[in-house]
């Protein structure tokens, strides 16, 4: 087991080191930062003297290298726009992004679950095929379009909801939060919408599909036959079988949602990390892309480092067929 | 079932069965169609500045402009005509969605299938590949490649590519896996067969009905995903607009109250990846063997 | 806004929110843009001086129509040559109570070139080449030979307090120092409280202040920067003004009862460049063959595009009403304006005949291209500008790109015909002039953005005459001959100018928008 981990972790370093030459090399590709952060006014010496400051005078392998330094000791570099430090950039915004997430994976969740488990228990009700055409809709409308006739109807015509921002924050633990007072929770109720239904989809179809294939088995029949209730099978039987993989799917729908909040930032002009990197991609400060999509890869290799280990700690045979 | 015997006959009939799905199809052929015949049936060339006239700009559905003519759904900001403008946005989506999701189909199966043919190192790193940029979100990856490569169809296509071909591959990789496996088929390596016949033969066969559903879903997605980059203002250049240019364009005027000029164009997009989804939908159920009953 | 921890049960438990609880002393703004950093220093970006003179002053104050006027400086005026000497104003404190002295204007002009972030802030102080304290309140500022224009270099130089920025003049040093507040120190209206970057500034008033006292006890500047969210917010009552409400929104706004829309002139104009070299990229016949030469440097073809566009369609159509047909290169009333120049004359017909005569009867294919995101309207008054000149016989592909492809592209001078906004910022006529209209000559540091290779020999003569001369009337007599030579060239054809407008709740305040398009909230007071 501890050779299985020690594999496993060697693989996720190597994966996040090739992960931070192809993000760097790759975010020092695009463009020139110069053209986007002086103004069209400036002179050519303003411009020489910028590129200096800006360390952008220096072969890229160097830039590389200063870079990785410093981010071995933990620091992912200044930004050009703000000359703060990106850490503090992107910390600053992360509340945001997380509340945002949380609030809607975890509504999804709960409600793509339960109606998923109905339309796959009576999949010819009409309900269960209201249920299933909204989920058809949910994954294939696009978000950012959403988004659009939310604001359309909420907030400009029936003025019930604000358009976009984020509300009033109260402080917890030294973080400002959004959620708990009513004007921030105001602000959330609508991008948090928007986030949520691709998962809802997604989470309906899988719950139903786990469902009818559980429903056909024979541990079901069984217990039909030993004469437990229906409401019992749903939740002893059914519930345990399905979370699994509603629980993986979670996981990691956790973090393609922070990845996806992008969409639904620009559009509720919503202050958290997605925002900020299209608007870092918009002025090419890239000290804060290299940092994001670094901190992205990073996340994503620990989900499934950490995926991989429970899968092993549950099934012997994964951990005996990677080793050998 | 009908006397039809041939797979494809029987697949076909078991298709209508599903009333919403034929229907969901006659959609697709229809706005395809009208993409293909854009310059026909469209009452204006949207493009050719010397048909439009600022006059006609941001005018509701109905107003009859300068040409003489209805604009049914309204006329845009640069007083093209929604509804042409929508035709030939409909053939720049769909344009997109097929190149995207043909390239990504070829270059994906190709290193699926060699993945699972050939095996050892380069399968463990194919594959090894794959998954991670599976659990990597499309659209973020879609992102950045846009910003490295600039604006233009062939960089909007190369980015979805490079999102979407990881589907295809997992996809052939698993089907070919299970059919490499097989018996007949370490016979057919050892039989002095050339390797393509058995790729070509064998293994290819067995992967195209899984791949055809990917292929669906996913250029639904293509034109989804180049909707939403437009839309984040990465995509096409704006005096060539897709459906998602259009309604990004027409997205400032929704506060006072020009609706119609993101409004339809966002409905025709839904309409069209929403039909290709229930078609996908029902090619899926009806290539899984374990939902029928 | 923030809630103090325990109190924030109560006020949740009461269903109040934090601006309903607000009083009418504090002014909330939405804003467009922010300030990058506290540090005045860092960036000479619009929305960081914007922000920066909430709290700290400059020497030469810029008023609203950009024509300057004393400030921390009570006067100045050239000694020799090469020397300007400034007298400052006396008694004027800073938020800790300090004086403000010579010292601190000397500090601040020497830690600019150290601080200054990669929009530099270096241009305010280019020409400086030494600073002698004569006494506390006079300074001598030494120049690289004449500077007839250093008081408008100073209009964006913030002076800070040479105390309480010391130990934090590194650029390392800069940005901690400035955003945690503790260097923040200014002598402006008001002081700094808090600010996050992209979001809120929260001040609060400089009773002190030597202009006098603020209307608003407290002033909170809201980083909003998409335009529909920003109007949403005032719609909402979460913040007072608005700055920036776009073209689109604003005749809308303009029948809302609820909402004052107070619309005012930009710097800004749009100006179609034709590019001036005998071998130009983007031109063609209309059969795609090669033409025998650029037809820009035909006089006649310049005149004939000058027709072909109908600028009050393009004000009150493409802008709709958010603008000004535009004759000139600047805006009336700035320094080097001319009043003699003729109002362009629309007339397809005449464009039609003059191509005809110049040898295009067909007329010709040409690439545009422009910016379509830096300014509003941009993109729509180019892709306009294809239809006019399309149906003038020019028959123009569009390209509305990014700036971020558009610059760079440009300063390579691979376009042919572009459109792009000006803005004179400095309200005088030797910085727009001087950078484009002059031929490219880095020896006299002229025409550095005249990237259509423009020249001619009067106008170049005309401006390296201007930029010596101290008599500020003489001055401005040359540089309004210039610009006529220049706009009757027609190399430069301008356009439109743009207008800004402002949105405030109905009735509640007064402000009096200013050609820079800053929003200072000293100067916005509650409606009487």
């Amino acid at each position: 087991m501890l050779g299985f981990i020690i594999q496993r972790f060697l693989q996720a370093v190597g994966v996040m080191a090739v992960m931070s030459v192809i993000v760097f090399c790759g975010v020092y590709a695009i463009g020139n930062p110069i053209d986007i952060v002086i103004p069209p006014e400036a002179t050519e010496e303003i411009r020489q003297e910028a590129i200096r400051r800006l360390g952008l005078d220096r072969p890229l392998y160097e830039q590389y290298l200063i870079f990785l330094g410093n981010l071995l000791q933990g620091d992912l570099g200044r930004s050009f726009v703000y000359n703060i430090p990106v850490l503090e950039l992107i910390g600053g915004r992360l509340p945001a992004t997380l509340e945002l997430v949380l609030i809607s994976v975890i509504s999804a969740t709960v409600a793509g679950v339960t109606l998923g488990i109905y339309a796959g228990y009576r999949p010819d009700s009409w309900v269960a095929k209201t249920i299933m055409a909204v989920s058809v809709l949910g994954f294939s409308v696009p978000s950012f379009w959403v988004g659009l006739i939310l604001i359309l109807t909420f907030a400009v015509n029936l003025g019930w909801l604000p358009a976009g921002g984020r509300g009033d924050t109260v402080q917890i633990w030294g973080v400002e939060w959004s959620f708990p007072t009513v004007n921030g929770f105001s602000h959330i109720i609508l991008p948090a919408i928007n986030l949520a239904l691709f998962k809802l989809a997604m989470m309906i179809r899988l719950a139903r599909a786990g469902t009818r294939e559980i429903m056909l088995t024979d541990t079901i029949k069984f217990a039909r036959a030993a004469g437990l209730s229906e409401g019992t099978i749903l939740r002893r039987h059914l519930l345990k079988l399905i979370s699994i993989p509603i629980i993986t799917v979670f996981g990691l729908e956790l973090g393609s949602t922070l990845a996806f909040a992008v969409v639904t930032e620009t559009i509720f002009s919503w202050p958290g990390v997605g925002k900020l990197i299209i608007d870092s991609i918009g002025v090419l400060d890239r000290p804060v892309m290299v940092a994001y999509l670094i901190l992205v890869a990073f996340l994503f290799v620990t989900i499934n480092f950490v995926i991989d280990l429970v899968f092993a700690l549950i099934d012997p045979r994964v951990r005996h067929g990677a080793s050998s | 079932m009908s006397g039809q015997s041939t797979p494809i006959g029987l697949f076909w009939a078991e298709f209508c069965e599903n009333k919403i799905a034929v229907f969901a199809l006659i959609i697709v052929v229809l706005m395809i169609l009208l993409a293909l015949f854009a310059s026909i049936i469209s009452p204006q060339n949207p493009y050719d500045l010397a048909n439009l006239s600022l006059m006609d700009s941001r005018r509701p559905p109905g107003f009859v402009g300068s040409g003489g003519y209805t604009h049914v759904l309204g006329t845009d900001p640069q007083g093209r005509d929604l509804l042409s403008a929508i035709f030939y946005g409909l053939r720049i989506s769909i344009q997109i969605g097929l190149a995207a999701g043909f390239v990504s189909l070829t270059i994906g199966t190709t290193l699926g299938i060699l993945a699972a043919y050939v095996g050892g190192r380069i399968e463990a790193l194919i594959m090894r590949l794959v998954d991670l940029q599976l659990s990597f979100p499309a659209i973020l990856l879609a992102l950045v490649i846009v910003a490295l490569l600039g604006q233009g169809k062939a960089q909007l296509i190369g980015a979805l590519v490079a999102a979407q071909y990881a589907y295809f591959a997992r996809t052939a990789y698993g089907a070919a896996k299970a059919e490499r496996g097989k018996d007949y088929i370490e016979a057919a390596v050892a039989t002095p067969l050339s390797t393509r016949l058995v790729i070509l033969r064998h293994l290819l066969p067995n992967c195209t009905p899984p791949l055809i559903v990917v292929a669906t879903v996913q250029i639904a997605n293509s034109i989804s995903l180049e909707a939403t980059l437009s839309f984040l203002g990465l995509g096409l250049p704006v005096t060539e607009p897709s459906l998602g240019m259009l309604i990004s364009n027409g997205f400032p005027y929704m506060m006072s109250g020009r609706y119609w000029i993101s409004v339809y164009p966002g409905v025709a997009l839904i309409i069209l990846i929403v039909a290709i989804n229930i078609v996908g939908d029902q090619v899926r159920d009806q290539f899984n063997p374990r939902l029928r009953r | 806004m923030k809630f103090h921890k325990f109190l924030a049960p109560l006020a949740l438990a009461l269903g109040l929110s934090a601006a309903g609880a607000a009083a009418a002393q504090t002014l909330t703004m939405g804003v467009r843009g922010g300030p990058e950093s506290m540090d005045p220093h860092f960036s000479a970006l619009g929305p960081h001086a914007e922000a920066a003179k909430h709290i700290f002053d400059t020497l030469v104050w810029s008023g609203t129509d950009l024509q300057i006027e004393p400030g921390l400086a009570t006067s100045w005026a050239p000694v020799d040559d090469d020397t300007w000497e400034f007298k400052l104003r006396q008694g004027v404190k800073f938020h800790d109570g300090s004086d403000f002295d010579a010292e601190d204007v000397k500090f601040s002009i020497e830690r600019i070139p150290v601080v200054s972030g990669p929009t530099t802030t270096t241009i305010y102080v280019r020409r400086v080449a030494g600073v002698d304290i004569v006494d506390p309140h006079t300074i001598h500022i030494h120049t690289n030979g004449q500077a007839a224009t250093l008081p408008n270099d100073f209009i964006r130089l913030f002076i800070v307090s040479s105390e309480a920025a010391a130990n934090h003049s590194t650029p390392e040093t800069a940005a901690e120092g400035f955003n945690s507040g503790a260097a923040t120190i200014g002598t402006g209206p008001y002081k700094y409280v808090s600010w996050e970057p992209k979001g809120d500034l929260v001040l609060d008033r400089n009773d002190g202040y030597w202009r006098g006292k603020g209307a608003w006890e407290r002033v909170i500047r809201k980083e909003i920067p998409n335009d529909s969210s920003r109007l949403a917010a005032l719609k909402a009552g979460q913040v007072d003004v608005i700055n920036y409400v776009s073209s689109v929104d604003y005749l809308a706004l303009e029948k809302d009862a609820n909402i004052d829309a107070i619309k005012g002139d930009s710097v800004y104009i749009m100006n179609l460049q034709l590019d001036q070299r005998e071998d130009t990229p983007l031109v063609r016949a209309i059969d795609g063959s090669d033409l025998a030469e650029n037809p820009f440097r035909d006089l006649k073809v310049r005149q004939a595009i000058d027709h072909a566009i109908d600028r009050e369609t393009m004000v009150e159509i493409v802008l709709e009403g958010l603008g000004k047909p535009a004759n000139q290169m600047m805006p009336p009333g700035f320094f080097g304006s001319s009043e003699q120049i003729p109002v362009p004359e629309y007339n397809p017909n005449k464009a039609k005949e003059l191509l005809a005569e110049a040898g295009y009867p067909n007329g010709f294919e040409v690439d545009l291209y422009c910016t379509a995101d830096r300014l509003p309207g941009d993109g729509a008054i180019c892709q306009g500008l294809g239809q006019m000149l399309t149906q003038a016989g020019i028959k123009t592909n569009v390209n509305a790109i990014s700036k971020t492809v558009y610059f760079p592209a440009q300063a390579r001078l691979e376009y042919s015909m572009f459109m792009n906004g000006w803005g004179t910022l400095t309200g005088e006529a030797s910085y727009t002039l001087g950078g484009l209209a002059h031929s490219k000559n880095p020896e006299v540091k002229l025409g550095a953005f005249n990237r259509i290779q423009y020249k001619n020999d009067d106008v170049d003569r005309l401006l390296q005459t201007g930029a010596t001369m101290m008599d500020p009337d003489k001055r401005r007599a040359t540089y309004e001959e210039a610009m006529e030579k220049v706009m009757a060239d027609k190399a430069y054809i301008s356009l439109v100018q743009l207008q800004t407008v402002w949105g405030a709740k109905a009735g509640m305040l007064e402000l009096s928008p200013r050609f820079d398009e800053d929003t200072l909230a000293f100067f916005i007071k509650p409606a009487s």
